[in-house]
């Protein structure tokens, strides 16, 4: 093993164990399990009114793509993204990171994938949750797990590439909140809507070109937020999300190795 | 002497603003004071010198090598920040811990290391608690718990005594003595002179990011003493104490303090002042409740050096 991976990998057990005990951490867990809770209210509501069916598969298309992928990702990858280098230095805490014996870039690498492992499995725990009460009458059938596990993938994918752009926003803005929410609440929920090759500059995009065939139980209410996706292949679609991850990282710690941070008195 | 530590022509900016000018030292073995006011430039030296800052102009040299992005230097250096910042989350004994799994030791070894800094700074029967819950003194200990920990050769502390009660002080400067007794290099910085005397004799005198002087301590109290002090005394009859001393070749001026029983004599020989003081005393047996030296602060010595 190299001496850089040596020190990602210590910086990585370093924040892993923090992280876990962050206060913020549990709020955003609760949140993460939000769509269980409404899967649950959902299937309630069904037994105590009889004759309502819940169409599992779509009331689940609809939490992935409305909550999960378009809120939910966006929101943890921001803030934690932005607080890879942030808290450090608002809790003046970075010296301790800084005069030690590990390459800048594995402190930027290392936090980035202590925070992602962690949020894949806290968005992962909540999605499967809300999966087995919406599908908790075909457990059985293969198909279903099939969607979840491509589901939670391309959760997955979308934090990795969220986390690496926000990681880069912060170690090179200092109001990297205030840009990373104008780019997840105006640029990647309103460019994907765009006709022709335009969407194609939102990472949206592609998350979107690589979720499991919706099952929308009809014409069911989000179709047309589909409406206009011109899907890019799934290969198109996982090249372009690595390339822009990579990049990310890749500049965010170039940039870290040569900037100089002062603390705010 | 054997210069472990470096510094040619080096200057740090801070925009517009000074923070370090053509500073030229060379720091050996054994404990350096770096005194100066506010605002002086010893955090910005400390920062270049820990790599934390790159050089506007000048290099700076841990062994002979550029401390900026030397990554491999730092572990042979503890750096002790000034600011009280912590991983709140963590106890004691994971923060030390934790950190010198940073450096690439091995769960083990991190262990017994941290149990045996944070023995060094009697902190080890409180390692199982939250960092939320340690006093201001046990902060400033486990700072330095984690400074030496991987068994740095150099050892810089800023403002380590700062904000601790006496008793505290008293054992951090108990500490940094034992290290320079076990052959370690150490900068400290402080505002404080007494506090800085009370570890070394060896001072850099900094001043709005220039080395004002240098050298050891009675250089130093040289340098001071061509200058007039102001020297406090409050007793039952100030009048009658100002009257024996006014005539004496080492009173440069009395003035009457805002309180009735204080008198402040200014002396350009303060030995000679203070022995006449207290022959008056002990042969007129002058109440004395109170002598001080409103000029036994650092500022006060730079204003004196800087002619301010």
């Amino acid at each position: 093993m190299s001496a850089l991976a040596r020190s990602v990998r210590s910086v990585f057990s370093f924040y892993l164990f923090i992280v876990r005990r962050a206060r913020r951490t549990k709020i955003f867990a609760l949140v993460s399990f939000l769509p269980a809770l409404a899967a649950l209210v959902i299937r309630v509501n069904a037994w105590l009114s009889p004759g309502a069916a819940v169409d599992g598969p779509a009331v689940f298309s609809n939490i992935i793509l409305t909550f999960n992928l378009q809120f939910l990702i966006l929101v943890l990858a921001l803030f934690y993204g932005t607080s890879i280098l942030a808290e450090e230095l608002e809790g003046k805490t970075l010296t301790y990171l800084t005069t030690r014996a590990v390459p800048k870039a594995a402190i930027i690498l290392g936090k980035y994938a202590a925070y992602v492992s962690f949020l894949i499995v806290m968005v992962a725990a909540g999605v499967t949750l809300a999966f087995v009460i919406l599908f908790a009458d075909r457990l059985g059938d293969a198909q279903a797990w099939l969607v979840l596990a491509r589901s939670a993938a391309v959760l997955a994918l979308g934090l990795l590439t969220y986390t690496a752009f926000f990681t880069l926003a912060g170690v090179l803005l200092k109001k990297s909140i205030l840009f990373g929410l104008m780019f997840s609440f105006g640029w990647e929920n309103i460019v994907p809507y765009f006709p022709g090759a335009t969407q194609r500059f939102a990472i949206m995009h592609y998350l979107k070109s690589l979720l499991p065939p919706i099952s929308t139980g009809g014409e069911g209410n989000f179709a047309f937020l589909m409406f206009k996706l011109e899907p890019s292949t799934p290969a198109a679609a996982i090249v372009t999300l690595a390339v822009v991850t990579a990049a990310a990282l890749g500049l965010a710690c170039w940039a870290f190795a040569r900037k100089e941070y002062l603390f705010e008195e | 002497m054997t210069a472990v530590i470096r510094a040619d022509k080096l200057s740090k900016w801070y925009g517009n603003v000074l923070g370090l000018s053509d500073v030229s030292l060379e720091i050996g073995p054994g404990i350096t004071g770096l005194l100066g006011p506010n605002g002086a430039g010893k955090s910005t030296f400390m920062k270049l010198v820990t790599g934390q800052l790159k050089p506007s102009l000048g290099r700076v040299e841990i062994f002979g090598r550029p401390i900026w992005n030397a990554t491999g230097l730092f572990a042979r250096i503890g750096f002790c920040p000034e600011q009280d910042a912590f991983y709140d989350e963590l106890t004691g004994g994971e923060f030390v811990t934790r950190l010198l799994g940073l450096q690439g030791f091995s769960r083990t070894e991190a262990m017994a290391r941290a149990e045996k800094a944070l023995r060094f700074v009697e902190l080890f029967a409180e390692k199982d608690r939250l960092l939320r819950g340690y006093s201001r003194g046990m902060r400033q200990r486990l700072k330095i718990a984690q400074t030496i920990a991987h068994d740095p050769e150099i050892l810089i502390l800023d403002e380590p005594l700062n904000g601790l009660d006496p008793l505290s002080k008293r054992k951090i400067i108990r500490l940094i003595r034992d290290l320079r007794d076990a052959g370690r290099t150490i900068i400290v910085s402080s505002h404080v002179l007494p506090e800085i005397e009370a570890l070394t004799r060896s001072i850099v005198l900094l001043h709005q990011g220039k080395i004002l002087a240098q050298g050891d301590i009675p250089y130093i109290r040289d340098l001071i003493d061509k200058h007039p002090h102001k020297i406090s005394v409050k007793c039952a009859d100030p009048r009658a104490l100002a009257s024996g001393l006014l005539e004496q070749p080492s009173v440069r001026a009395i003035q009457f303090g805002p309180e009735a029983e204080t008198v402040v004599f200014e002396t350009q020989d303060r030995d000679a002042f203070f022995g006449l003081l207290t022959r008056l005393i002990v042969e007129n047996g002058q109440d004395i409740e109170e002598i001080t030296s409103p000029d036994d602060n650092l500022q006060a010595v730079f204003d004196y050096l800087v002619g301010t």
